[in-house]
């Protein structure tokens, strides 16, 4: 899925836009965003929005599954679980989408970069479930082991 | 007599009828789409003068505008032509005894273009306009009676209560002179001019009138409801009516999704179906024991359907109950996720494949249900996202409780066969990663390393160098741990996990000890980015550089993470044990506050309250 620069070039352009607009719904978004104070918020949005900006620009599969993991791993510790993970990265990908469908209406970059950004949304979706998937196969291994330890033990 | 007419876009349609108790019709019209020119003339005057009147005013507007209408601008000219009718009118009436004292109201539009409107009249006929379902006169009727309101010696309530109140202070024909009140319109899309004579109004009321211009209905059907309306109200006077339309705004992408985009989709149904079987749906072992159509049916056409009907509205319910449907009950059967992935991915391509069709034939709509059906197709990740994360919890808690149950029974052993318990079990849970998620060891798939591309990330990485400041040691540091990753030809975890550790080194778990290797490793990420920008290299090698160089980034700050967060799991897991100690004291406290509370009820009434305190034998202090 990589990007011509002109799309990757717009996208940086608005991201601005999209980011303040995060901020402004950033307690609907995930509870923990509306606890912090904004310059955190930003901070973390930011990281999200510059990835999908590289995502956009290098249309790196295994680097977004990386960047996916690594978020969800961050998440957890902070005691938010994988639904919301995911829904919070699919409202960051909605709201790219509408700005970039709002601020460049009419045009033909507009146009495309928005469909770009809802199948980007599509693919992150894939993505966390697939990693959420694999983890629940490897707990549910763990959970066997023990189990079968426990009762190899009495 | 409907007359129906369209000017570029606009719609215009007219009706006139006698009513229901005059023998003559004394009104007249023009509906003159070519000039675009309307108008409704409401004549009066004994010895059927009165549609003598009207209708040589008629044709004296419509001659002055035909002969004028280049050389003289909108306003000037429908004021002018009306001035015209009025003396053409007056002379008519001095040559006959007859017709002596005819006269005729007149309202008349000029439509100058999609935007603007002229709008000018005599008498009481009038004009509306109809924007954004509201409606507002354009203007107001030249009687005695309004005319004293105005200047203020008749209040309203008295005006509509006066016997004159239907005498008019000005028509064509009572002198060759008249003055005529003229307004400018600015249409707007979707507006609706209504032009109409007094047999409307003083039949109908104008809640009725407001509903019908409205309706939504097409002007036609608006007009002749309208003639209809003051008929079923008595029709005591002759009645016309022109409505004139502006075009409608351009439907939204919404609109056109929901109408046009929902039933192309669904006229593709059989196709969505055939593609959906020729990527093996009916094989899936979802479907097993299911006949090829059955499986057809539930699966493939119940998306379809799912699709349409969340097109149409504007929703994804639908298709979130689809998927939820699916999931969960194969989730029921213990099923795995591959071939829940495989399944939807079967129904995605079909999708795409279908909008990829109608955007054949229509490219615009093909990009709007692109955008949309990539949206339900969200919507149903969403929906099996949420199943999955209900199982991962639910497995959790069962390791929970598992290895609570192992951690019993190691504290309860003797100290001497501790030991050989320990062998026994070999890893721990505690050895495992505790923060799902967590494998940094994980291996990524690498396309390789070319030379031509070491080379152009060592040339990155000197710029950016040259670019840290002095001082910024770790930075430099972490420049050389991201080269020596990104050049990392195995492409797995291995290098990064190395580099991260010994920037870990002694960190302590706080603040001062992980901010400011996280802060270094986000300078790195901004710095190396804009050095490869200055690098000699092409296009697609500068691109390559940026994906390789922000994979490493990613890779480091994943494994970084990942210490961090191990570091701080069994400070979690003390955490988690000292809140249930808590929780537990609470609990004993709570009780004990409550026996005291039972204590003091029971003695409440043998308190004597008239010695001193230390003296009651109270718990009281």
């Amino acid at each position: 899925m990589s990007t011509e620069p002109p799309l990757a070039r717009a996208y940086d352009n608005l991201r601005p836009i999209v980011l303040q607009r995060l901020l402004d719904m950033r307690a609907t978004l995930d509870p923990s965003f509306g606890r912090i104070d904004e310059a955190t918020a930003r901070a973390q949005i930011s990281a999200v929005l510059e990835h999908l900006g590289n995502f956009l620009a290098t249309g790196d599969l295994g680097s977004h599954r990386a960047f996916l993991q690594t978020f969800l791993a961050m998440r957890a510790a902070e005691a938010q679980g994988p639904a919301a993970v995911l829904a919070m990265l699919v409202a960051i990908g909605d709201t790219a989408a509408q700005v970039a469908q709002d601020e460049l209406a009419g045009s033909i970059d507009g146009a495309e970069l928005t469909l770009l950004l809802t199948r980007v949304t599509a693919t992150t979706a894939r993505a966390v479930n697939d990693l959420v998937a694999e983890e629940l196969a490897r707990r549910v291994g763990q959970w066997n082991d023990l189990a079968a330890r426990e009762r190899g033990k009495q | 007599m409907t007359q129906t007419a369209s000017q570029q876009g606009i719609r215009v349609a007219g009706d006139t009828n006698v009513g229901k108790v005059r023998t003559t019709n004394e009104d007249s019209m023009i509906v003159d789409p070519v000039r675009g020119l309307y108008v409704v003339l409401d004549g009066m005057g004994g010895a059927n003068a009165g549609d003598v009147a009207s209708q040589t005013a008629r044709d004296a507007i419509r001659e002055f505008v035909m002969q004028r209408r280049t050389t003289m601008e909108p306003r000037a000219l429908l004021e002018a032509a009306i001035q015209h009718a009025s003396a053409t009118v007056f002379n008519a009436a001095q040559e006959s005894r007859e017709r002596h004292g005819m006269g005729t109201t007149v309202v008349a539009c000029i439509v100058v273009d999609l935007k603007r409107a002229v709008v000018a009249h005599v008498g009481d006929s009038r004009a509306y306009l109809l924007r954004n379902g509201r409606v507002q006169m354009l203007t107001r009727d030249h009687t005695i009676v309004e005319e004293l309101v105005d200047k203020g010696l008749l209040s309203a309530e008295d005006a509509e209560r006066h016997p004159y109140k239907n005498v008019l202070s000005r028509n064509l024909g009572a002198k060759p002179e008249t003055k005529v009140d003229v307004v400018d319109v600015e249409l707007r899309p979707g507006d609706r001019l209504m032009l109409c004579s007094d047999g409307l109004y003083g039949y109908a009321s104008a809640e009725a009138i407001q509903y019908l211009l409205g309706s939504g209905d097409a002007p036609e059907h608006v007009a002749r409801d309208l003639i209809d309306l003051a008929l079923r109200g008595g029709g005591g006077d002759n009645v016309t009516t022109i409505v004139i339309e502006a075009p409608q705004p351009p439907p939204s992408s919404t609109e056109v999704v929901r109408t046009t985009g929902a039933m192309k989709w669904w006229q593709r149904r059989e196709r969505f179906l055939h593609i959906a079987k020729d990527r093996g749906l009916t094989k899936n072992p979802i479907v097993r024991g299911l006949e090829p159509d059955e499986a057809l049916e539930l699966i493939a056409s119940s998306l379809c359907q799912a699709i349409f009907h969340d097109l149409e509205k504007s929703t994804g319910v639908n298709v979130w109950t689809f998927a939820q449907n699916i999931a969960g009950g194969w989730f029921e059967r213990s099923g795995d996720w591959a071939p829940l992935r495989a399944l939807m991915d079967i129904l995605a391509t079909a999708a795409r494949a279908v909008v990829d069709d109608i955007g054949v034939t229509d490219a615009k709509l093909g990009f709007l249900l692109s955008i949309a059906v990539s949206r339900t197709l969200v919507v149903a990740e969403l929906a099996i996202g949420g199943l999955l994360a209900e199982r991962l919890n639910r497995v959790d808690a069962e390791l929970i409780k598992v290895h609570a149950a192992m951690q019993e029974t190691l504290d309860n052993v003797p100290d001497t066969s501790q030991e050989t318990s320990l062998e026994d079990t070999g890893d721990r849970f505690i050895d495992n990663p505790t923060v799902p998620f967590l494998r940094p060891d994980r291996p990524v798939t690498s396309p390789g390393v070319s030379a031509e591309l070491i080379k152009a990330i060592e040339q990155t990485i000197t710029i950016a160098r040259s670019r840290t400041s002095q001082r910024a040691e770790l930075v430099k540091q972490i420049l050389s741990s991201l080269e020596t990753i990104a050049i990392d030809a195995t492409g797995n975890f291995a290098s990064a996990v190395l580099a991260a550790r010994e920037l870990y080194g002694v960190r302590t778990v706080d603040d001062t000890g992980i901010m400011p290797l996280f802060d270094a490793l986000d300078q790195a990420r901004i710095i190396t980015a804009a050095s490869v920008h200055q690098i000699t290299a092409t296009d697609a090698m500068r691109a390559k550089v940026l994906r390789a160089l922000s994979s490493a980034n990613q890779r480091l700050v994943a494994a970084t993470t990942g210490l961090v967060l191990e570091a701080v799991a069994p400070y979690s897991e003390r955490l988690r044990e000292v809140q249930a100690k808590t929780s537990e004291m609470r609990d004993q406290v709570a009780a004990y506050e409550r026996k005291r509370a039972d204590l003091e009820r029971k003695y409440a009434t043998t308190i004597d309250h008239s010695q001193p305190w230390e003296k009651r034998g109270t718990t009281e202090w």
